[in-house]
């Protein structure tokens, strides 16, 4: 993997950290997985490879769609206020991210361009579902750790396995399915997807 | 295929195809489709367990499905457990509403996520390998949120919302240091992540140690080991009380198992101290946050939650010490657990329908008033509290026992202080519970307290018959296969 789609990627994830509009940021993530689908269309080396690239291609496609109807269904007045404000959001997902790379050993992808990728990506998806309020945004936060780990699959030696990898992005939709309606059902109960109205469970 | 082999497919199968037909069935069928599959269901994942139990050094193991005397013994409690919801579902639903759903489709919702969640529940230990082990667990998470918001109501939703959160962000951990693991081992099919394959191929390394950190410390956030934890006394409290039983006894466990065998099978590459020093941190972590909880006047099923907590830890500390004692307070305490556990949230069915305050706040002197309801809740917080003649009683004294016997004197005793603090806790809402000054002097009979008070007597004989079984266990085969693992 070269370091210009390594580092777009990147640049991608670190939007959807900073980004207010919940459809600018569906439409990040969306542009993450294609282009994780085309970088594994490109590296495929079998059928097994092109089926797997083509399962990630339609999960992409597919939680776009879902995500831009909810998007649509669920208009909020003004968007959702984050509780960290942009910049400090950036910085705590770099932080985060420095965090991850400096921690995790070498781990033998194909690429150390893409190693850090994928660590970074996991850390911006980890920022954004703690520092945002929005239920969209943190699932999007679920599905960029996602992605990070989709690239860490392509680019191990040899590939992952097609069962496993089907299987994440059916689990993934799934998940992606169930807080849909939740997140459904949390704007009929409150009249907002904000997740600070849900703070009652205490001890 | 072997009969063992046969009993897994149908154990699976059967609540797989429970949810398909209620999913399609008419409207009137639904209910009594979804019992009939799921009593079933629960059936033939005893009889695999007594199987599995019988025979334990008969262990089946391939690339895809492992069935060894842990996950007898693990399927045999999910399917006791499925099967007793599916038969206190309909006292709930008579007395709830679905606003996720609608009262037009809550009933169809309900039964089908319930049979699915039991299905793959019934499948999470069977998982031969690590990645199958994995997309099991995260497809838990799918079945079971909805589950928990199910009411609708806005803590529903809070829980629900958190749960399904929290666990798939710690399972993206997990899947992080599968991808660390399966980068450090040769071969790239899913063979490679099998257990034993795990057990040969993955060589020592800072990758291979990172890795099984991240693993268990992302099943953990399932688990609902401290201090990552924070879903599990929402999700427990408002989910439905059937399904709050389904989580605490059979899935919180069965995911315990995943990260016992992630230990089990990565031991030769980390070293056996390591890993069963993160399984003993984790759980005397578990025990210590769990403690000034158990001390507080809360809500009966919260209350509930934070005892799920404390027995987590104990597991994971039995499976830490590792010795014939040890583990066989495990198996003890698994089955204890489940079935005491189990019978408290079915009480909660009948106890918010007698006392809806309950439902928010601490309950007091119910025996006094309602006799039957006040009986099974005292028999439920007893056997948890581990009051003697409780089974788990007999196993926190093993895995204390185990811990010594293992070397780990300062953890056993640790343990111990622990334990003992817990059930000073337990025992006085024990005592509050049942015999304080009643809030409300309403003697007539709690909706849903037949079939609840009926468990109750069967619970009693199956805790005194665990209790009586705790003392052959730690010399039988049983204890053997689980020292084994699938080696």
């Amino acid at each position: 993997m070269s370091g210009t789609l390594a580092w777009a990627l990147v640049a991608l994830g670190l939007a959807v950290v900073v980004v207010r509009r919940r459809s600018v940021a569906v439409g990040l993530v969306t542009a993450q997985a294609l282009l994780l689908t085309g970088v594994a269309a490109a590296e495929a080396e079998g059928a097994d490879d092109v089926a797997a690239a083509t399962a990630l291609g339609v999960r992409g496609v597919a939680l776009a769609a879902l995500f831009l109807a909810i998007v649509a269904r669920t208009r909020e007045p003004r968007p959702v206020r984050a509780g960290v404000a942009p910049f400090a959001r950036a910085g705590l997902a770099i932080l985060l991210a420095l965090a991850f790379v400096w921690l995790v050993p070498p781990v033998g992808l194909e690429s150390e361009q893409a190693e850090r990728a994928m660590l970074t990506l996991v850390a911006f998806g980890a920022a954004v579902v703690a520092t945002r309020r929005a239920t969209l945004h943190q699932l999007l936060g679920i599905v960029m750790v996602e992605n990070g780990l989709v690239l860490g699959a392509i680019e191990l030696p040899g590939g992952a396995s097609l069962a496993i990898e089907l299987g994440v992005a059916l689990d993934l939709t799934l998940i992606a399915l169930v807080a849909v309606v939740f997140h459904e059902r949390i704007f009929a109960e409150f009249g907002s997807g904000d997740t600070a109205v849900l703070e009652s469970l205490r001890d | 295929m072997t009969s063992r082999e046969t009993l897994a497919l149908a154990a699976v199968a059967l609540p797989a195809l429970t949810a398909l037909v209620v999913a399609v069935a008419p409207r009137r069928a639904v209910q009594p489709a979804a019992i009939a599959g799921l009593v079933l269901s629960g059936g033939v994942a005893i009889a695999l367990a007594l199987v599995a139990l019988a025979d334990p050094a008969g262990l089946e193991v391939n690339g895809w499905v492992v069935i060894d005397a842990a996950a007898g013994l693990m399927v045999g409690v999910t399917g006791l457990v499925g099967l007793a919801s599916a038969l206190v579902s309909p006292a709930y639903l008579e007395t709830a509403a679905s606003g996720l759903f609608g009262d037009r489709h809550g009933t169809r919702a309900y039964y089908a996520a319930l049979a699915a969640f039991v299905a793959v529940l019934t499948a999470v230990p069977l998982a031969g390998n690590l990645g199958a082990a994995w997309l099991l667990v995260e497809a838990t998470t799918a079945a079971s949120a909805i589950l928990v918001g199910f009411s609708g109501k806005p803590r529903a939703l809070e829980a629900g919302w958190k749960y399904l959160l929290l666990t798939s962000l710690g399972l993206g951990f997990s899947l992080l240091g599968i991808v660390l693991l399966a980068s450090a081992t040769p071969g790239s099919s899913l063979d490679a992540l099998s257990w034993r394959s795990l057990s040969a191929d993955v060589p020592a390394g800072e990758a291979t140690l990172v890795g099984f950190l991240l693993i268990v410390v992302g099943l953990a956030a399932k688990i609902g080991w401290a201090p990552v934890h924070n879903w599990l006394p929402d999700a427990h409290s408002e989910a439905p009380p059937p399904v709050s039983a389904l989580l605490s006894a059979a899935l919180l466990p069965s995911v315990l198992l995943v990260a016992w065998r992630v230990e089990r099978a990565l031991e030769p590459a980390i070293g056996e101290s390591t890993g069963r020093s993160v399984l003993i941190g984790f759980g005397l972590v578990s025990l210590a946050v769990a403690i000034p909880f158990l001390w507080r006047p809360l809500a009966w099923k919260r209350l509930l939650a934070y005892s799920s907590l404390e027995h987590m830890g104990v597991i994971a500390l039995g499976i830490g010490f590792a010795t014939p004692l040890a583990l066989a307070g495990v198996a003890v305490h698994i089955v204890g657990h489940a079935v005491a556990k189990a019978l408290g949230f079915y009480a909660a069915t009948p106890l918010l329908g007698h006392e809806p305050r309950a439902a928010g706040h601490a309950v007091t002197g119910i025996a006094r008033t309602q006799p039957g309801l006040g009986a099974t809740m005292g028999i439920s917080l007893g056997a948890l509290a581990g009051l003697p003649p409780s089974p788990l009683f007999l196993s926190e004294i093993l895995v204390i026992a185990g811990g010594f016997e293992a070397g780990r004197e300062w953890a056993a005793a640790g343990t111990a202080v622990l334990l003992a603090l817990g059930f000073v806790g337990l025992a006085h809402a024990l005592v509050e519970t049942t015999g304080g000054r009643p809030h409300r002097r309403d003697r007539s009979v709690a909706p849903g307290l037949r079939p609840v008070v009926a468990l109750g007597g069967a619970a009693t004989v199956i805790l005194l018959a665990l209790a009586a079984a705790a003392f052959w266990l730690p010399d039988t085969d049983i204890v053997e296969a689980l020292a084994r693992g699938v080696g």
